[in-house]
């Protein structure tokens, strides 16, 4: 019976201590960290269409199509598809594409998820903030220390 | 001959000695059913008549002392078939062999091993299942993964990937028709493929004798996705450490990575910096904690009902390990973090902040687990319903090739973080938690105890990673960008996630692609051992015993 | 004293005819009807939401209305709307009429409950008998729920439920036994009545002869008995969803599943009814009025009941009904000893 009424108290305890864990999320937009992984943004005046995404991208989801002299025409990317995993940021050598840390995308159809590179240029920063700079430490390994601003717009 | 009841075999050790396994000797041991050897990375394996296989494999386990079945590997070279037992030692698992078996690229058939391990037994239907060898003696060899239905087997070379698989309606079964499964006081019932208790997509034909279980049988598949396919198309550098966390979807996906990194690693001989280490055992440890406290939840749901007020305390804790692996990794669930030599990224700066963090998680716990244990553990009506059901004996766990807190929860002393140290465990203070019980609650009280231990793994970490000096926090070795190891080689490499033994299984081909990708998931063994422990019992407890073995149904199916 | 009585006298009627005594009893019976109901719909999906939640630490319905109390109507529409599935090869008559019985049967039970104020649609000499013999109908209509369903879990449900019902149905009466034994009558008023009278005084505040504070042993059996009476945990077996999915009301849909919900919401009141009237003095309690009061003490035997879910596995069949026949039963038959001897011996 000692088990039983310790369990009851606990829950009681709970019950009556009026804390909660919800998170009241579209009125309340939760924190996200600097590292998280949301819809990509892609730079086209950064590209220099080396297509390394597209090589390392495991399932297929970024499409680039290029003209005979090797300029970029299209970057496809299929959010809707895409796994997150941020190989495609990490192999860029020139950050021309970066996840953002928004998670929040809606579209009536699969479709429309495919973005195209104006869509993809387009995708807001969650909460304005620009994840680049907290995600910084790592980066050198990569590309080493990079020249100037990073401009997205 | 004597009429006498056979010694006790005290043969196990054949072969050990001080520097590992003297191969020699159990070549000797095996005499002439051995016609060749293969050296595989992990170990030598042997290799047997198609039609020699029972006998070998009972060999090596009667007087050898293999009494682990871990995997039993099946692939297609050019010229023939081939099945891959790959046999450890409950003791020690480091103690390894293999036993290949080739069989003709036309009539693919060998001998069953099922009869000597019966883990081999869903292996083996799987091996079928998915490269077409047949087996013969096999007690019941049907797709495993794959509808009854399905034209061809996936991953043999031949298999048409563009054709049709046309299923009349004919061929299903009648789901109103009367069925009386093994006398006709019996109600057949399907519990799954949607059940609250099925945690999942998974189907137990259960034959209900009243309100006792008097069959079960586990129909599996639902969720196959291919995943061993989609690691044999992606490249070793990057493409495939994506998708382990995949496999065991609920929160464990750091401890799958590291199976995928440890044999990657070790087939490709890499090294991993010291610092990157702690990070993954940390990281990793978190995850265990993530995953047993969801188990935690689910298993009280089971048995409690749909009031769900443990599955939210054990979530609202679970949801604070998640934000700490969010800041580490950059993903709540689908990580995404570990690479072939090392980790994508070092703590999150300012670092203070992340130790703070988890710190304070680490402290809050002692008072979180003195809840449950009051909920859960302490609980006399919980006692009433776990205690002595679902009892499954160890000697059945291992012939099952159970491991993981199901194996732990038999009182086998087995974990793969001590016995077979990788990462930085070795050298951390720990205890593995083992329980006697043998039943249902057993096994949830072997998490509950792993969650302090790995919570003591964790502080261990913080500290070593607080003090490790600035100029020395190499987190990735020099990988080369295209990994291409010699043709031919060949590997299992076993670390321990969240449900037990995650084995990985390659064999490369000299391309930067696995020519073989094996999984072998513990809870595609541990659930084999359903039936065992479910039959005789009353629904309620085989919902629990299936609560209990806290399978997860992407990692069953893969 | 009954309703029609009562509300003559507030309408300033003198003596009633037979026909005025029948149309005011009838507007009675629709008051209490609506009450119970009102009970019913703020209990199911609002306020046993908002329990929840406060036990799990989240927050619940909170965004149609204040408090989201509008949940209810909200809820109410989605439920109504729904398609109504009948299940291939249900057996008809039964499957309709499962539900209607279900509700009927525990609406039935208020009809004798003493709520206060005057309020009590009846008062038969047989009061608690007959208080007893409607609640145990619902017995019948969860096994021709399950029975008719056409369904194995429905099936596995209604057995379950009898099996259940009769195990606790003869611990349950026999426990209200020894408050009869006091009380020397049925009658629920009188058992009521009964209760009014002084027990002890302590420090100036004089605590009544609820049978709970005289016999607090059949109290608590008569809680436990209760309890699997009404099927909530630990003794939802024949529900218990993540066993045999939703037991007897697996198959229901729309209109049909708002009845069977419904009943066993009533059904839990009835039994914070039954409690209230055995053993709490009925609507007795100082300061509010009697109605007040009564409302008050079938909600805390409701809040009572989803506090024992948020803490209590459910048992497993077998060790229901062995708890049922070879627990309680032997101890409501000890209690009744014991009462009948110190009635006997003693008062």
């Amino acid at each position: 019976m000692i088990g039983l009424l310790k369990g009851m108290a606990t829950t009681m305890k709970h019950a009556l201590d009026g804390s909660t864990f919800t998170v009241e999320y579209p009125d309340d937009p939760p924190e996200v960290s600097p590292r998280f992984r949301g819809v990509h943004k892609f730079s086209q005046e950064r590209c220099i269409w080396c297509r390394q995404c597209e090589n390392v991208c495991p399932n297929d989801t970024i499409q680039i199509v290029m003209d005979e002299q090797r300029n970029g025409e299209q970057y496809n990317l299929h959010i809707g598809q895409c796994i997150y995993c941020r190989l495609c940021e990490e192999v860029c050598p020139v950050d021309a594409i970066l996840l953002t840390q928004n998670f929040e995308f809606t579209a009536d159809t699969k479709d429309e998820f495919a973005y195209n590179k104006e869509q993809l240029k387009n995708v807001p920063w969650y909460k304005d903030i620009d994840p680049l700079a907290s995600r910084e430490p790592d980066r050198g390994a990569w590309i080493g220390d990079g020249e100037g601003e990073v401009d997205y717009q | 001959m004597s009429l006498e009841a056979p010694e006790p075999s005290t043969h196990t050790d054949v072969g050990v000695t001080e520097t590992g396994l003297d191969y020699d000797v159990l070549e000797s041991l095996l005499g002439e059913l051995v016609i060749d050897r293969e050296t595989h990375h992990n170990a030598e394996a042997f290799v047997v008549r198609p039609d020699r296989v029972a006998d070998a494999l009972s060999v090596l386990r009667e007087e050898a002392g293999f009494d682990h079945c871990s995997c039993v590997t099946a692939q297609q070279y050019e010229d023939r078939y081939e099945s891959i037992y790959h046999l450890k030692k409950y003791d020690d698992p480091t103690q390894e062999v293999g036993v290949v078996v080739p069989t003709s690229i036309h009539e693919p058939k060998s001998q069953s091993g099922s009869g000597v391990y019966r883990t081999a037994d869903w292996h083996e239907r799987e091996a079928y299942d998915l490269v077409g060898i047949e087996y013969d003696d096999h007690p019941d060899l049907r797709r495993i993964l794959l509808p009854e239905t399905w034209q061809g087997h996936p991953l043999s070379q031949n298999y048409d990937q563009e054709r049709q698989q046309v299923v009349p309606l004919t061929e299903h079964a009648n789901p109103l028709e009367e069925d009386h499964r093994g006398g006709t006081d019996t109600m057949f019932i399907n519990i799954g493929p949607h059940h609250p208790a099925t945690h999942g997509v998974l189907h137990l034909k259960t034959t209900l004798n009243g309100e006792q279980v008097a069959d079960v049988e586990s129909d599996i598949g639902y969720l196959h996705r291919c995943e061993e396919q989609i690691c044999q198309q992606g490249t070793y550098r990057h493409q495939i450490m994506p998708y382990p966390d995949r496999w065991d979807y609920i929160s464990a996906g750091l401890l799958n990575e590291w199976a995928y990194a440890r044999a990657a690693e070790d087939l490709a001989d890499i090294d991993v910096p010291e610092y990157a280490q702690i990070i993954r055992t940390m990281s990793a440890e978190l995850c265990r904690i993530a995953s047993h406290l969801l188990a935690l939840g689910t298993f009280a749901i089971d048995v409690y009902g749909d009031f769900s007020a443990i599955f939210m305390y054990a979530f609202r804790d679970r949801e604070v390990v998640q934000n700490i692996l969010e800041d580490l990794t950059g993903q709540r669930m689908m990580f995404n973090y570990f690479r072939l030599g090392g980790v994508a990224w070092d703590l999150p700066e300012p670092r203070e902040k992340f130790f703070e963090k988890t710190r304070d998680f680490l402290d809050e716990l002692p008072t979180r687990l003195e809840e449950y244990h009051n909920l859960v553990s302490g609980n006399e009506v919980l006692q009433l319903r776990c205690v002595d059901t679902g009892i499954l004996e160890p000697e059945v766990a291992k012939q099952y090739g159970c491991t993981g807190p199901v194996a732990r929860g038999s009182g086998v002393d087995y974990d793969l973080r001590r016995d077979d140290p990788y990462g930085y465990y070795d050298r951390l203070d720990w205890d593995v938690v083992t329980e006697d019980g043998c039943d249902n609650y057993s096994r949830v009280l072997v998490r509950l105890r792993e969650v302090e231990e790995s919570a003591k793994i964790i502080d261990q970490c913080v500290n070593l990673l607080e003090e490790w000096p600035e100029d020395d926090r190499t987190i990735q070795s020099n990988v080369p960008r295209t990994l291409k190891p010699d043709p031919d080689t060949e590997i299992y490499r076993a670390v321990e996630g969240a449900k037990g033994e995650l084995g990985i299984y390659i064999r490369s081909d000299g391309t930067d692609t696995p020519a073989r990708f094996k999984i072998r998931s513990p809870c595609f063994s541990n659930l084999q051992a359903l039936p065992e422990m479910a039959e005789g019992e009353y629904v309620p407890d085989l919902v629990a015993a299936l609560g209990s073995l806290d399978i997860v149904l992407g990692e069953v199916d893969r | 004293m009954s309703i029609a009585d009562t509300l003559g006298s507030a309408l300033g009627l003198g003596s009633l005819g037979p026909l005025e005594d029948f149309l005011l009893s009838l507007v009675g019976a629709a008051f209490v009807g609506t009450f119970v109901l009102l009970n019913t719909a703020v209990a199911g999906p609002w306020a046993k939401r908002k329990i929840t939640a406060a036990f799990t630490d989240r927050v619940a319905v909170n965004r149609v209305g204040p408090f989201g109390l509008l949940i209810i109507i909200a809820d109410a529409v989605r439920m109504l709307s729904k398609e109504l599935i009948i299940p291939d090869g249900a057996d008809r008559p039964a499957f309709d009429l499962a539900p209607l019985v279900l509700v009927a049967s525990a609406l039935l039970g208020f009809a004798v409950v003493p709520m206060g104020n005057g309020i009590q649609l009846a008062d038969p000499e047989v009061g608690l008998a007959f208080l007893f013999a409607v609640a145990s109908i619902a017995s019948i209509a969860l096994v021709m729920a399950g029975y008719a369903s056409n369904n194995k879990y429905s099936m596995l449900g209604g057995l379950r439920a009898v099996a259940q019902n009769v195990a606790y149905e003869i611990p349950l009466v026999v426990t209200a036994m020894s408050v009869v034994l006091f009380t020397g009558t049925l009658q629920t008023s009188q058992i009521v009545g009964a209760q009014a009278e002084t027990l002890i005084t302590i420090a100036g505040v004089s605590i009544p002869s609820w049978y709970a504070f005289v016999n607090p042993f059949a109290f608590v059996l008569f809680i436990v008995a209760n309890m699997a009476e009404v099927g909530r945990n630990p003794f939802d077996v024949p529900e218990a969803p993540t066993e045999i999915v939703a037991g007897y009301q697996t198959e229901y849909s729309s209109v049909y599943f708002v009845l069977m919900y419904l009943g066993e919401f009533i059904h839990i009141f009835l039994g914070g009814a039954i409690l209230a009237t055995v053993f709490l003095g009925g609507p007795a309690g100082p300061v509010l009025p009697g109605f007040v009061w009564f409302t008050i003490k079938i909600w805390a035997f409701f809040l009572f009941t989803q506090w024992a879910r948020s803490a209590l596995p459910r048992v497993r069949i077998d060790q229901l009904i062995e708890i049922g026949w070879k627990g309680l039963l032997e101890l409501s038959f000890v209690n009744l000893l014991l009462t009948a001897i110190i009635v006997g011996v003693i008062v």
